[in-house]
């Protein structure tokens, strides 16, 4: 029973930053930094639950404001590359944060000993959900309650002006223009809003781990944030939660039979995914499949 | 800083530029993929190292130099492969999809090389490995000049062929104009075959020169080669081949520069800094591509 709750989190946290690449892609920017504002996230909540003593909730909403303040950051100057090169700007952005964390050294001293960013050793001993009791059950409450909310929050935008002037800069960027849409505010904003959400995930993850260290957060997870929207659909978000437990339930649990050969077919069965069904799993939002009309 | 510690400096600066010639042939990969098909081929790195592995089925049979060659070949095979199963079957109008399946041959590629070789760094045959040339106080090492002067064989080769012969020709018309072209009675799918065919065979010649440059041949090697191959692609201006070769020897440079002011976990944040400098400055890269369609 542990090892589907376990499995239960990650599909959770996974979800979270697949939402945020979501956010991102919708605005037709395809962003490898999600990967690296996940990092931030989860040093900076980590940091403050467990070398200053913050409760959880305040330091999951520390992360993900700093997040989406770095990820305004980026966004700006993002503004002025599109396609091809803003994938390389972004990766050389997550790989300038996983190298920074990689650098780290800032321990503190606190009754439980030395706690803190250990440089290429990691920053072990977040021990919030340990020290605080938590079990896994209530641990995966607080992942889904969180992955609820931010679907609901993104469903809401979407069908909100926010998300209509989002799939307008995102379907063609002179057009949206030429209509009187401000393009930096729509960008910018979506960065911004992902960042958010994928600091949020990185928090959380630090917590659940309770040993982060520059390795996790290197360009692959990056990859597998934007590979949930494209794989499940960019037009609907309960695709990203399709997307993630057919990546992380399916294949990667589900082939552990197969033992080593699991990430070769992996990378295989993405490439068969894009074949077979290049636009993603699901093409309508779930609403619309049930009769209800997108609004214009 | 006395005369000694600039001398150092100058000699890591000299050592980069010339394993910048590593960086140079794939970011020229990358950028002649994309400025014909205006896609990007995140599996070029890794189908390149690929090819540098496959080439050592046969060094117990040839004699060294051969098998420069046959990694070339055996690049230029597995672009082709990319091509099919990638590229050749998706809609064109859907560039998302052709990314994330090249990703997916990304982990397939190094995957498929650690599971053969289980995971350990294999030997590869450095040519000239022990000869040093003085030139007054620097030592110009004889593998990296060797790695060096083949690429700049290699793109020699790479510019002959794109501007004195036929199949030249029909690349670059595809790349400017895939309808005009097909008019003409060029056929897209042939010509962006050959296109990455050629791609493949100086990404074969990369990975040789990096399995020779570092004396073994790792999947480590992936993803900075990657990296690295995709900032020097928008260093120089995508699109533009001249550029990829200015900004590869630039990178190469500037890498082992910092990796001598900061030491080796710091040298690529710098790196990275650098590129957002150059995106910051001038976004189109250095020679950026007249016209552009993008």
């Amino acid at each position: 029973m542990d090892f589907y709750l376990g499995l239960a989190q990650v599909i959770g946290i996974h979800t979270l930053l697949g939402l945020s690449a979501w956010c991102v892609l919708h605005t037709g920017q395809v962003s490898i930094a999600q990967g690296g504002f996940f990092a931030i996230g989860a040093y900076v909540a980590g940091m403050l639950t467990s070398m200053w003593g913050w409760p959880l909730g305040l330091a999951l909403l520390a992360g993900a404001i700093l997040s989406g303040i770095v990820a305004v950051a980026v966004g700006f100057p993002a503004l002025r590359i599109k396609g091809l090169m803003l994938v390389v700007a972004t990766t050389a952005f997550a790989e300038i944060v996983r190298l920074v964390f990689f650098n780290l050294t800032w321990r503190v001293q606190t009754p439980a000993g030395l706690v803190g960013p250990d440089g290429s050793l990691g920053f072990g001993g977040i021990r919030y959900f340990p020290g605080n009791g938590w079990s896994m059950l209530e641990i995966n409450f607080l992942i889904w309650f969180l992955v609820a909310f931010v679907m609901l929050f993104l469903g809401w935008l979407d069908r909100s002006r926010v998300g209509t002037l989002w799939r307008a800069v995102g379907e063609d960027e002179l057009a949206a223009q030429s209509a009187g849409i401000n393009l930096t505010a729509a960008k910018v904003s979506a960065f911004g809003v992902g960042g958010c959400i994928a600091g949020l995930a990185g928090g959380v993850f630090a917590h659940y781990a309770t040993h982060i260290e520059h390795n996790n957060f290197g360009i692959l997870l990056a990859t597998f944030a934007i590979a949930y929207p494209i794989i499940g659909g960019l037009s609907s978000l309960a695709g990203t939660l399709l997307a993630v437990i057919f990546i992380q339930g399916i294949l990667l649990e589900g082939l552990r039979f197969l033992g080593d050969w699991r990430s070769l077919l992996f990378g295989a069965l993405i490439v068969v995914v894009m074949l077979v069904r290049p636009s993603g799993f699901l093409r309508r939002s779930l609403g619309e499949s049930f009769g209800r009309t997108k609004h214009a | 800083m006395d005369f000694l510690y600039f001398l150092d400096l100058s000699q890591s600066i000299i050592d980069g530029v010339l394993f910048g010639a590593i960086y140079s042939l794939i970011g020229i990969g990358f950028t002649l993929i994309f400025g014909v098909m205006h896609k990007i081929n995140l599996s070029y790195a890794a189908a390149s190292i690929g090819a540098a592995y496959l080439s050592l089925l046969v060094v117990s049979a040839v004699p060294a130099p051969l098998v420069y060659v046959a990694a070339a070949m055996m690049g230029g095979l597995l672009g082709w492969l990319v091509y099919l199963i990638c590229f050749r079957f998706l809609p064109l109008d859907n560039p998302l999809a052709s990314l994330m399946s090249t990703v997916g041959m990304l982990l397939a590629i190094e995957e498929l090389i650690s599971h053969v070789t289980r995971g350990m760094p294999l030997n590869f045959p450095a040519l000239f490995a022990s000869t040093n040339i003085e030139l007054g106080p620097y030592f110009i090492r004889g593998d990296l000049l060797f790695v060096f002067v083949l690429g700049c064989i290699a793109m020699v080769a790479l510019m002959q062929l794109l501007k004195r012969t036929r199949l030249g020709l029909a690349t670059r018309a595809v790349a400017q104009q895939p309808v005009a072209a097909q008019l003409c009675g060029m056929s897209v799918n042939a010509t962006n075959a050959s296109t990455f065919v050629i791609a493949g065979l100086l990404g074969g010649t990369a990975g040789a020169m990096a399995g020779a440059a570092i004396g073994v041949l790792s999947p480590l090697m992936t993803l900075p080669l990657t990296v690295k191959g995709l900032v020097v692609t928008v260093i120089g201006g995508l699109g533009s081949i001249p550029g990829a070769i200015v900004a590869g020897l630039i990178v190469g440079g500037v890498e082992n520069l910092f990796q001598f002011l900061r030491g080796v976990s710091e040298r690529d944040i710098y790196v990275m800094l650098m590129l957002f400098v150059f995106l910051v400055f001038r976004p189109g890269g250095l020679f950026a591509a007249p016209g552009g369609r993008d």
